[in-house]
């Protein structure tokens, strides 16, 4: 079957590439050794005997916790995204259409200027405050859109989240003229990166993440209702109310987590879910996993070129995603929609 | 559930319904009892609760008082599933957000018989290509949807409706927006779809809301007339569709009314 086929390749084709970005880099270590580096140190496995420290070290604290952080944080968008475009029956709709960006970009930025330092603070304490201005600001759209009642609200849901968005993005604009000397490090996460990631705060994000994103890419059933309007998914015997309420909340905790480790990293979200519906159709039980897979494939090559060229990875996304959703509306003007 | 199809059991059903939206009452004191088999017509003026009768019958919205039955259960009782795999409800206007192939669209129609995460399974696709091949649009199948026409759209949406596998197949104006000709093709469609037997081993129930009283006239043997939240008449085309009725209901002149 044609699905299975390419959700197979992709995986394959994700591996591969994740491979070689463990050993690409200003020390360019060869796919097997990294493949025996991983399996000494994770697996105790007794392979690969003459391998240095260093090439040990290079790849287990600094490489593969960047490549394991892309290919979560490229997940986690790109299923969002696809579970957004679904449920809101909008083809424009990505991770942060409830206002997850803006809600987490001013949570950052207050973080920055809180003088607090100690243990705690310094593992995640940006990284919590964005995960929390997320949440606040989508459990806002979430109450004043009515999230969960009927097939008019859709349109409301949009408007509140791109009102409530503009709203927070004028508070980040406040903070920002009085951050002073943090204005550098608040714009880093706003152009969004996978710089300095380590275990620990991996760990933290990657956790949600897989668990949200997993649960999400299983809720295609009632996603593939949602695309007939609500009234429809009803006749086909799906509880409306219900299942919007958990995608909702999937997508919400599994985009928080993703730019709390990330930062604000645009375009995977919204291009990816596309590329998967040209390649299976639009169904979101094919769509989901694939575009999790994407995602992960497309952040995690965008980071290689990222960190090869010494630039934030929301940069090098936005460079690809804004020509190729140009391409998509091109396409459609065609003749092809979206 | 298997019944003897010579005894007449009830498949939907309505006992003093009342449905009030937003404090307002739609629907007052309605009772009716359709069977298996039958070709049941909806008609009435527009704001009559036409389509607000078919909701409550297919459980889209709740009953303030009184109870809906179907498959001989008060539908309050069944979960959304049972009654997705009991009645399906096909719409007049099915819109996408992205391109959808026909087969991908009808294969939807398997939803309420699916489990888990798992797209359409072989069996679904077989369905769902019985089901376009009997609404006669096998040529249409890879055909994205949003590139229909009207009448080919609808020929879609009813195929989507088979492909549920239900006793009970509701549509909500099916006619609207066509031509004469395709007009006459879903009403021919619909007459033919009603001598088939289902899964429940009856034979298919046809319930459809119309505004042409022509095609209502030729291919059906109750029609139930709505006006002003009310059952006004329920009976044959001959006994409903009469002059003094149709001008009270629209609120036409009589000699008008007697050409229709």
């Amino acid at each position: 079957m044609r699905v299975r086929r390419v959700t197979l390749l992709s995986l394959a084709a994700l591996v591969v590439v994740a491979i070689g970005a463990v050993g690409f880099g200003v020390a360019n270590i060869a796919p097997l050794d990294v493949l025996a580096i991983i399996g000494k140190s994770l697996f105790g496995l007794p392979v690969g005997g003459e391998l240095s420290a260093g090439s040990t070290a290079i790849v287990m604290e600094i490489r593969l916790p960047r490549i394991v952080a892309a290919i979560a944080v490229g997940a986690a968008l790109a299923t969002s995204g696809a579970a957004f475009q679904s449920l809101l029956r909008n083809p424009l709709a990505d991770p942060y259409v409830l206002g997850t960006s803006s809600g987490a970009a001013l949570g950052a930025a207050i973080a920055f200027l809180v003088p607090i330092t100690g243990i705690a603070w310094e593992l995640g304490g940006v990284q919590l405050a964005a995960f929390i201005g997320a949440l606040a600001s989508v459990a806002l759209v979430w109450r004043i859109a009515g999230i969960g009642s009927g097939e008019e609200r859709i349109a409301s849901v949009l408007l509140v989240g791109y009102a409530v968005a503009s709203l927070l993005a004028a508070a980040l604009s406040l903070v920002m003229l009085a951050s002073g000397a943090n204005l550098r490090a608040i714009f880093g996460f706003l152009l969004g990166g996978l710089d300095g990631v380590t275990w620990p705060r991996l760990a933290a994000a990657a956790l949600p993440i897989a668990i949200a994103t997993l649960l999400l890419a299983r809720r295609g059933r009632a996603l593939a209702a949602f695309l007939l309007g609500d009234e429809a998914a009803t006749h086909l015997g799906i509880d409306v109310r219900r299942e919007r309420r958990i995608a909702v909340a999937l997508a919400t905790l599994a985009t928080a987590s993703a730019v709390a480790l990330a930062g604000l990293v645009g375009f995977v979200g919204l291009v990816v879910p596309h590329l998967a519906r040209l390649a299976v159709g639009s169904d979101p039980r094919a769509v989901l996993p694939l575009s999790a897979i994407g995602g992960a494939l497309l952040l995690l090559l965008a980071d290689t070129v990222a960190r090869t060229i010494g630039v934030p990875v929301g940069v090098i996304t936005a460079l690809i995603g804004a020509p190729f959703l140009l391409w998509l509306l091109h396409r459609a003007r065609a003749g092809y929609a979206l | 559930m298997r019944v003897n199809e010579t005894a007449p059991y009830e498949l939907l059903g309505a006992r003093n319904l009342q449905v009030d939206l937003g404090g307002a009452p739609i629907l007052r004191h309605v009772s009716l009892s359709i069977g298996p088999g039958e070709r049941v017509a909806i008609v009435g003026p527009n704001g009559a609760g036409k389509t607000t009768l078919m909701r409550a019958l297919s459980g889209a919205v709740p009953a303030t008082s009184g109870e809906v039955i179907l498959c001989t259960e008060p539908i309050q009782r069944l979960s959304r599933e049972t009654i997705a795999r009991s009645i399906a409800v096909v719409s007049s206007d099915i819109t996408l957000p992205f391109a959808t192939r026909v087969e991908d669209l009808v294969a939807l129609g398997r939803i309420p018989h699916g489990r888990g995460p798992a797209g359409p399974t072989a069996h679904d696709r077989e369905r769902a290509t019985a089901a376009i091949e009997r609404v006669g649009a096998t040529y249409l199948q890879h055909r994205d949807v949003r590139t229909l026409s009207a009448g080919e759209r609808q020929l879609a949406a009813i195929a989507l409706g088979l492909a549920q596998e239900t006793p009970i197949l509701a549509l909500d104006e099916p006619t609207a927006h066509l031509d004469l000709r395709h007009r006459m093709e879903i009403a021919d469609l619909l007459t033919s779809l009603a001598g088939d037997e289902t899964i429940m081993k009856t034979k298919r129930t046809i319930v459809a809301i119309f505004h042409e009283l022509d095609i209502v006239r030729d291919g059906f043997s109750r029609v139930i007339l709505v006006s002003n939240g009310t059952i006004a008449a329920d009976g044959t085309p001959a006994e409903v569709l009469t002059a003094e009725r149709i001008s009270g209901a629209w609120g036409i002149p009589l000699e008008r009314a007697a050409r229709l």
